[in-house]
């Protein structure tokens, strides 16, 4: 597996193992640094045949080309083999990881973690921030972005429900002196959407900067914990998350340099093979292999210059988005398939960029995909897309199941998207109807070989239970809008020490999310930390009448559990969700990273006592108060604030 | 092209705006002040320099009173940086009512004569370029409204490339915070050292709330 290779070797000569005790200076790091690299040949013979982007050889910084968007240079298509990101070795991690920060030896500020002792971190991983040369397309020279680990996406952590992780992130990014592009060495990293105690959750005034490193405890538990003891309810399972830069104001910027990865936790459900052990739904289940993560985004290039084809680097202020479409850091790649089942695990790493990816026959026909889970959750039954494509909006994911064997050996099926990227060169429509534009990738089918692992059994026609519905101890309304140019909820943009709402720890809330933006304006990919939620109803204004709404029909996808709600204009989504097992600050935000940036977030907080609650409650309608606003909250019949 | 990738965000944000951007982004117009000093824009104002800019015009009596008085405190709090390494630059979206002198009344009336802050004026093409520059939203409608621009404050720290946005009227310690996170880089020493101290003011914030209350 040759795309795997050398991924230890990162880990291994990451110089802020060094961790700067006592001289802190560049050159301390650095030596120490050296000294590990040779510790590490002593480990691993391939440590100094790998030019490590980043550590031995600085790179240079990028010449950018300006600030007018330019047209990308021409690729042919179907050039490279679709990468696939390779799991994330644990380590070792010196200094080992603490409850309390570890702030003498380099660590970022934060709260102690909770629950550490009963969920003790049992497989360490590192994530070092640093630049690399990433090559998108054999048409295009190398170029320069960061990663974490020295590649995009990053290495992928496979982790298993009761076996807590922790990761470490490490930020090993250029001083601002010698940054040229316009990202910001500055980071703090989201598990989205991990069931992740607020200190470790990626807050997004959280964030430190070079030199420094930050231990993000995942305890790799079901939410319910407390309710249910051990590790939490199963009903909750998730498994494909990722983890991504969550830096205020500048989130596009650094995710659009590449700071992204996928995560994926593993149960007796989805153990991450196809064997038939108690309990699995023995899906398509070996990852890399028959279990293949897609990540996509969009991106533009610079001519060549320099060596390089450097990404354009504008996101905001009128940017046009990308023009060449990137499926796991490649543009138009293609994939060998066996004729047999395959799990592929989709996600839009944004900026801002929703797809509509469709799957088509050589003969111009849409193919059935065979949706499992969305957002990360199973869904209770698979349903089946063969009339519509597959929205996937920023930051959701979908596992989806496509049955090669439909196809005879020799053929070739290609993943569509609706919109068109400039390729540049003039090629045949390679289906009826499909210009190559529209193509995101190939799938070239062909019989199995002997040891190729043999097809999975027929999909059961139940994936899961449902936990149990929830009961709302109190509602909530958030609005959407855009006031005079700015993104606002409630009324207000974000502001990392203003708190919007309080929940108690243990309880349910019903919230209605409000787009009130006029119709075919923007529609807001709203994203909620914690927990994943149920979309109770879905409702359109249909009139000049504001409050006169019609209700609609939830889709397949928005019947499970979610933690992406896409809200288009005029539209409201209640939804319920609970706050369990863990306290503090949390973030509900647009996942247009655009949008986000532009400050379209809030704060929550959860507490664990009612008295707190109340105080907590009362300290923000005093505020409103003070701002000539209604207050927010009202007394409920046992005294608390509701 | 859709209407979401047309319009991929109101005001975004520069770190480091592409090919050094200070002088491609910033157009260098030719200014007044309100003591009647001409400038450039950029070579003389911004160029290398952390600056925090706000439009306003001598006789708006909504936001531009409010967010003057804001600007004001925020003065007071960084003291001694300003007119040394902060500037404050109030650029009037009116230049035909507002001449210097106009300007120097309105600076006057709210205590604004104060180092190292500035109100500018110019000839109405520029500060429309100036405006496009710094606080577009790339929308038809947003762009050609001018109360659109009064609620914003613009931060640029010249020489590190960083381009941020407040809203004025979030709390004091928000703004000035923002106003942190475009100063000069700190040498590692240094943030290990503010690292520490946040971590003190966390230890403190739990062992009264039990969570991290404040950041």
């Amino acid at each position: 597996m040759s795309q795997f290779e050398a991924d230890e070797n990162m880990h291994a000569q990451d110089p802020a193992d060094s961790s700067p005790t006592e001289g802190l200076d560049r050159r301390t790091v650095l030596k120490t640094g050296t000294l590990l690299g040779a510790a590490a040949v002593l480990t691993s013979k391939k440590s100094l045949a790998q030019s490590v982007p980043g550590t031995s050889s600085p790179l240079t910084p990028p010449q950018l080309c300006g600030v007018t968007p330019p047209v990308s240079p021409a690729t042919r298509p179907f050039l490279d083999d679709l990468p696939i990101p390779p799991p994330a070795i644990p380590v070792i991690l010196n200094p080992a990881p603490t409850k309390a920060a570890n702030t003498s030896h380099g660590e970022a500020a934060r709260a102690s973690h909770q629950r550490w002792d009963e969920f003790r971190p049992f497989l360490n991983y590192r994530m070092s921030a640093a630049p690399s040369l990433h090559t998108h397309h054999a048409d295009l020279l190398p170029s320069y972005m960061w990663t974490f680990n020295g590649r995009y996406p990053a290495p992928t952590p496979l982790n298993f429900y009761g076996v807590p992780s922790l990761v470490r992130f490490v930020n090993r990014l250029p001083e601002p002196a010698q940054n040229t592009t316009f990202g910001v060495n500055e980071i703090t990293v989201h598990l989205h959407n991990g069931h992740t105690a607020s200190e470790s959750d990626g807050f997004a005034a959280d964030f430190f900067a070079t030199g420094l490193f930050k231990d993000n405890h995942y305890a790799n538990v079901y939410a319910g914990v407390d309710d249910f003891g051990g590790i939490g309810d199963p009903r909750e399972a998730m498994h494909t998350f990722w983890f991504h830069d969550h830096r205020a104001a500048f989130t596009a910027n650094n995710n659009y340099l590449g700071l992204n990865g996928m995560y994926i936790v593993y149960d007796s459900k989805d153990p991450g093979h196809e064997l038939p052990t108690p309990g699995s739904l023995r899906l398509p289940g070996y990852y890399g292999i028959t279990d293949i993560p897609l990540i996509l985004t969009d991106k533009r290039f610079c001519a060549a210059a320099n060596g390089r084809n450097e990404v354009f680097q504008v996101v905001g202020r009128g940017a046009p988005g990308g023009d060449k479409w990137v499926v796991n850091g490649k543009i138009q790649p293609k994939f060998k398939v066996r004729r047999r089942k395959y799990r592929f695990r989709i996600l839009n790493t944004g900026p801002a960029k929703p797809w509509n990816l469709s799957l088509i026959r050589p003969n111009g026909t849409q193919a059935p995909i065979t949706v499992v889970a969305v957002d990360a959750n199973f869904v209770a039954s698979p349903f089946v897309l063969t009339d519509r494509p597959l929205t996937v909006e920023v930051a959701m994911r979908y596992d989806v199941i496509i049955d090669f064997a439909a196809f005879p050996a020799g053929t070739s099926v290609y993943l569509k998207e609706a919109t068109a990227q400039n390729v540049g060169v003039v090629v045949a429509d390679p289906a009826l109807g499909l210009p190559i534009g529209n193509v995101l990738m190939r799938f070239d089918v062909v019989n199995r070989e002997l040891l190729f692992p043999p097809d999975t059994p027929a999909l059961p026609a139940v994936l899961t239970q449902m936990p149990d519905p929830i009961v709302p101890d109190a509602t909530f309304q958030w609005n959407f809008t855009l006031v005079d140019g700015r993104f606002l909820i409630n009324g207000l943009e974000f502001d990392h020490n203003r708190v919007d709402h309080v929940v108690l720890k243990g309880s349910a809330e019903e919230w209605t999310l409000a787009n009130d933006v006029a119709a075919g304006n923007w529609s807001h990919p709203v994203h909620i930390h914690f927990e994943e939620g149920r979309i109770l109803s879905r409702r359109v204004r249909v009139s000049q009448n504001p409050d006169v709404f019609q209700d609609l029909a939830l889709l397949p996808e928005e019947q499970g559990r979610r933690d992406v709600y896409p809200l288009l204009p005029q539209h409201r989504v209640v939804m319920r969700m609970r706050f369990r097992d863990f306290v503090g600050r949390y973030l509900m935000h647009c996942h247009n990273m655009n949008h986000e940036d532009a400050f379209m977030m809030v704060r929550w907080d959860i507490v664990d006592s009612k008295q707190e609650l109340t105080r907590r409650r009362q300290e923000i309608d005093e505020r409103r108060r003070l701002a000539g606003l209604p207050p927010q909250y009202t007394q409920s019949k046992n005294g608390g604030l509701a | 092209m859709n209407r979401r990738e047309l319009f991929s965000g109101s005001i975004g944000e520069c770190a480091a705006c592409p090919g050094q951007a200070g002088a491609e982004l910033i157009p260098n117009v030719a200014l007044r002040t309100h003591d009647d000093v001409p400038v450039r824009f950029y070579d003389d104002l911004v160029k290398g320099k952390q600056v925090i800019i706000n439009m306003m015009y001598a006789h708006c009596e909504g936001f531009c009173p409010m967010i003057t008085s804001r600007l004001v405190e925020i003065h007071e709090e960084l003291g001694p940086r300003m007119g040394r390494d902060v500037f404050m630059y109030s650029i009037t979206l009116k230049p035909e009512e507002d001449d210097p002198a106009a300007l120097k009344g309105f600076a006057e009336m709210h205590h604004a004569l104060l180092p190292g802050w500035k109100f500018l004026t110019g000839a109405a093409f520029d500060i429309e370029t100036l405006r496009f520059a710094l606080f577009r939203h790339d929308h038809i409608k947003l762009d050609l409204d001018l109360q659109v621009h009064a609620g914003r404050l613009r931060i640029i720290n010249d020489s590190i490339n960083r381009w941020l946005h407040v809203a004025p009227m979030a709390s004091k310690a928000t703004v000035l915070q923002h106003i942190a996170w475009a100063d000069p880089p700190k040498t590692l020493a240094q943030r290990m050292e503010d690292n520490r101290k946040q971590q003190e003011q966390i230890d403190r914030e739990v062992e009264r709330f039990g969570y991290r209350k404040v950041i």
